[in-house]
């Protein structure tokens, strides 16, 4: 499957400036682990040590949150997947 | 017979341009000046949220903060200016806000907002304004406003991005249902004047815009702002079933 990655633009130092990157996967973790060994950058920005995603992180699936378990959420060929980040300043 | 507005002929002048919105009107000026509003957080958001409500004639607002003005507040924080560097924010607010509009009551109330007093913060006000520096704070708040049944505004920045949503408790998704208790490290976050700007003057369009019963509002959906790209979107979301705060309201939960 062949899905669109949007990335956020504070993020795109970690994918050579790029808006979106095409990934394939069956899952959105799979989606996001092509991602991470694509651009290393992105997997320290995504994921703790131990796998996880941080729980700061908030995944989309054509503009839906893949709230719960987003990780185990299938995609479709040409989804477009949006990662945010939880933020609270004020 | 003729209704007597409870509008004073300076009132009249005052709002002339937003009465005659159409859906606006004298009738809507009026809920303003009857309305309840607390503004929690007088920084970044607060200010201008504060100053755009004051404007436009919301009657009585509530801002409550505990910091005094600092130096490096003075970017973004534009209810203070460089003459009241150490003076409580929510006296310097308050000041200011009573000198933009004199026809409308300003309350200060030098607090920090806690799990013990976020109950008595927002008693008997209608709305609240989430305009704090931190999520375990927002989380409090959040759920005050369920407990109280009254709506939500959330807004946050962190450098050049925003994010805003409004939260009708029972009816719409609330921060919890959005974030499921994310955490954030204590740092100091980065940020740049205009970002709050942007999203204080959205939450207060959204207040303005509940109090008025216009428009559409920003619910179930969690606007995000990408100041860098200078691009709006959305996340949709939907009332977690499972939600810490509001899933005794969600129906089907309910006893």
């Amino acid at each position: 499957m062949s899905v669109k990655i949007k990335i956020p633009a504070y993020m795109r130092s970690s994918t050579d400036n790029l808006e979106a990157v095409e990934v394939s996967g069956k899952t959105v973790g799979e989606c996001l682990g092509h991602l991470g060994r694509r651009f290393p950058g992105m997997k320290k920005r995504l994921f703790a040590r131990s796998g996880d995603l941080f729980d700061n992180i908030i995944i989309s699936i054509n503009g839906e949150s893949a709230y719960p378990e987003p990780m185990a959420k299938p995609v479709r060929e040409g989804d477009e997947l949006g990662i945010m980040m939880v933020i609270g300043g004020g | 017979m003729g209704v007597i507005s409870v509008l004073s002929k300076g009132e009249l002048e005052r709002y002339d341009r937003q009465i005659r919105i159409p859906g606006f009107g004298r009738a809507g000026q009026e809920k303003l000046k009857r309305a309840r509003v607390v503004i929690a957080g007088g920084g970044g958001l607060g200010s201008p949220a504060a100053l755009y409500l004051a404007a436009a004639g919301v009657g009585r607002i509530r801002i409550v903060d505990h910091g005094r003005v600092e130096l490096s507040n003075l970017n973004r924080q534009v209810l203070y200016w460089a003459e009241d560097i150490g003076r409580s924010k929510v006296d310097s607010a308050a000041g200011k806000l009573s000198r933009l509009n004199p026809e409308i009551t300003i309350e200060a109330v030098d607090e920090t907002i806690t799990g013990a007093n976020a109950a008595r913060l927002v008693s008997g006000f209608d709305l609240i304004v989430d305009a704090m520096d931190n999520l375990p704070a927002r989380y409090l708040l959040n759920q005050a406003a369920i407990e109280a049944n009254i709506p939500f505004f959330h807004g946050a920045v962190y450098g050049f991005e925003g994010r805003v949503m409004t939260v009708i408790p029972g009816r719409t998704a609330c921060l919890e249902c959005v974030y499921h208790g994310a955490t954030l490290a204590g740092e100091k976050f980065p940020v740049v004047g205009v970002a709050p700007a942007v999203v204080g003057c959205i939450q207060a369009a959204e207040v303005i815009k509940y109090i008025v019963g216009v428009g559409e509002l920003l619910t179930d959906r969690l606007l995000i702002y990408d100041g860098l790209s200078l691009k709006f979107s959305e996340l949709k979301v939907k009332k977690d079933p499972e939600c810490k705060h509001c899933r005794h309201l969600i129906k089907g939960n309910r006893e």
